[in-house]
């Protein structure tokens, strides 16, 4: 118990040094040479860039965008996904047959589909959403199935023994059980689902994180470029977080 | 007086096999087996020799090749507890939620089992707050009885039960086959026990079933005894005479397998 507690006081201590190391190699590099700087920034000027960006509102409108973007696709996509993948257990034959395609759509790069998906859906927050729709709707099918067969034949023997119909025994069993993999697909979304929004908004889009970056980038703005990148990392790890609370609520028997 | 008791289950020449790549590996071969109302079976055989098969067909869970299963005149899979070998709670669920789940199933009314339950925990020695608790938080003791109730809010006419006594310590052990025996006694219901324990054979059943490698029962033993209590039948003469002959005739079955 106290082993572990101290364990932890380290561990909390010494998460930001790596961190501070690295901003520390990055500040002297680039500390009195024009032609480093051009490449990498500098600290300084990526915290004045960010301050700039925040204060006219530039980075909270774009990464509201992207945020928006994947969180209707995630959403969309998770629950659709999983609820068919679950459905698939119903029946074998649906779920052999819909396999093959489900591996197919599966192995499409979403890199490969953006440029038709624009094509479909314009160069709006709606090609952008269904980018995010299409790269977490496939994970979800996947897990989701794959819960719903990997569950233990004893609790299934169970529900046989008490005479539940099929109905009954999806409701009580199926579905709590594959929780836990529905809960990995939400986490493996989160960042395909950034993803996904961000490609789109790369390719073609009028704001957004993916859009503010490559404009920058197009002008060697490299610090603008940074503050794009660690904006999505920060987003990245809130969502994250996000499903790590909700998965502390929904497996709480596990303690 | 002649007082007809019904058969609550009834098996007859029940044949059933397991068939890998061609290959079939009969388990039960032509298997008689008749259970009053009221009464408590005990089968004891080597370990393999198709003990949970039986189990599983009488049960529903597997179909037979031949034969009949009957039970309490409808067919079967109805109205059947089954306590399996390893429990089966649902993990997510607490003990409670796991307790109301048959009544449940059928629409019944929660109030309806209220007082059972109640009555079952007390009898089997768990405290009332278990209903809060998750079946990860018991021990394998625990998790045992919680099942055994959960068959029983169930209300079957027949319980099967696969070696359920075995997980717990002998004084507990003690404890529950006396509450087990008494309440299938008072409910009048059937009971098909399936265990390693000779001793808990004998203490907790009417009739005693050796089953044999080819899937048939080779003895049967009638167990008549004045003293029930568990705790004080194993020490009369009746129960050692009892636990000679089945030794024997266990040891016979169990020998040629050279283990
Ligand atoms: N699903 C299965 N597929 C093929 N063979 C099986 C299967 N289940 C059991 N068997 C075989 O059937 C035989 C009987 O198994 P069963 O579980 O009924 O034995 P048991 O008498 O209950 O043994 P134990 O006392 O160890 O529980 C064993 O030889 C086993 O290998
Ligand atoms: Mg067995």
């Amino acid at each position: 118990m106290k082993q572990a507690s101290l364990e932890n006081k380290i561990v909390w201590f010494l998460y930001p040094l790596p961190l501070l190391c690295l901003l520390t190699l990055w500040y002297f590099y680039t500390l009195d040479s024009k032609e480093h700087q051009f490449i990498f920034s500098s600290p300084a000027q990526v915290w004045q860039t960010f301050l700039r960006l925040t204060y006219s509102g530039e980075l909270l409108r774009n990464a509201a965008v992207t945020v928006f973007e994947a969180s209707i696709g995630f959403i969309l996509g998770t629950i659709s996904g999983a609820a068919l993948g679950l459905s698939l257990w119903a029946s074998r034959i649906v779920a052999r047959l819909s396999k093959p395609y489900i591996v197919a759509a599966g192995a499409i790069p979403i890199f490969a589909l953006a440029p038709i998906i624009i094509v479909w859906f314009g160069i709006g927050i709606v090609s952008k959403v269904a980018l995010a729709f299409i790269a977490t709707f496939v994970v979800a099918i996947g897990q989701a199935y794959q819960g719903a067969v990997t569950v233990e034949p004893k609790y299934l023997r169970l529900m046989q023994v008490f005479g539940a119909t099929k109905m009954q025994t999806f409701r009580t069993v199926i579905v709590p059980s594959s929780l836990i993999w529905v809960i990995n697909a939400m986490k493996l979304n989160i960042g395909l689902a950034l993803l996904g929004a961000f490609i789109g908004e790369f390719i073609s889009a009028e704001q957004g994180l993916g859009k503010m970056i490559v404009s920058a980038s197009g002008t060697y703005d490299m610090a603008t470029v940074y503050v794009g990148v660690v904006a999505l990392v920060v987003i990245s790890l809130l969502l994250t977080s996000l499903v790590d609370l909700s998965e502390r609520r929904l497996l709480r028997w596990k303690r | 007086m002649v007082t007809e008791i019904a058969d609550a289950l009834s098996v007859a020449a029940l044949s059933f096999a397991y068939v890998k790549e061609h290959k079939r590996q009969s388990i039960i071969s032509d298997l008689n087996l008749n259970v009053r109302q009221g009464e408590l079976i005990s089968i004891l055989g080597a370990s393999g020799c198709g003990k949970t098969t039986l189990l599983n067909l009488i049960a529903g869970l597997i179909e037979p090749q031949g034969g009949a299963i009957t039970i309490s005149g409808s067919k079967k899979g109805q109205a059947v507890g089954y306590i399996f070998q390893e429990d089966a709670l649902l993990p997510w669920r607490t003990v409670g939620s796991n307790l109301r789940l048959a009544a449940e199933l059928r629409h019944e009314l929660q109030d309806s089992i209220e007082a059972d339950l109640q009555e079952y925990l007390k009898s089997f020695h768990l405290t009332a707050d278990i209903v809060k608790k998750y079946p990860g938080e018991l021990s394998g003791g625990m998790r045992q009885r919680v099942s055994i109730i959960q068959s029983l809010l169930f209300k079957p006419e027949l319980i099967l039960l696969d070696e359920p006594f075995s997980a717990l310590d002998f004084y507990t052990k003690l404890r529950l086959e006396s509450e087990f025996y008494s309440l299938i006694k008072k409910q009048n219901k059937a009971a098909i026990l399936v265990t390693h324990d000779i001793d808990e054979a004998i203490a907790i059943s009417d009739r005693v079933l050796i089953m044999d490698r080819a899937g048939k029962f080779s003895n049967e033993f009638i167990v008549d005894l004045k003293e029930r209590e568990p705790e004080d039948v194993r020490g009369t003469t009746e129960f050692a005479t009892y636990f000679h002959q089945i030794w024997s005739a266990l040891k016979s079955n169990i020998a040629f397998e050279g283990i």
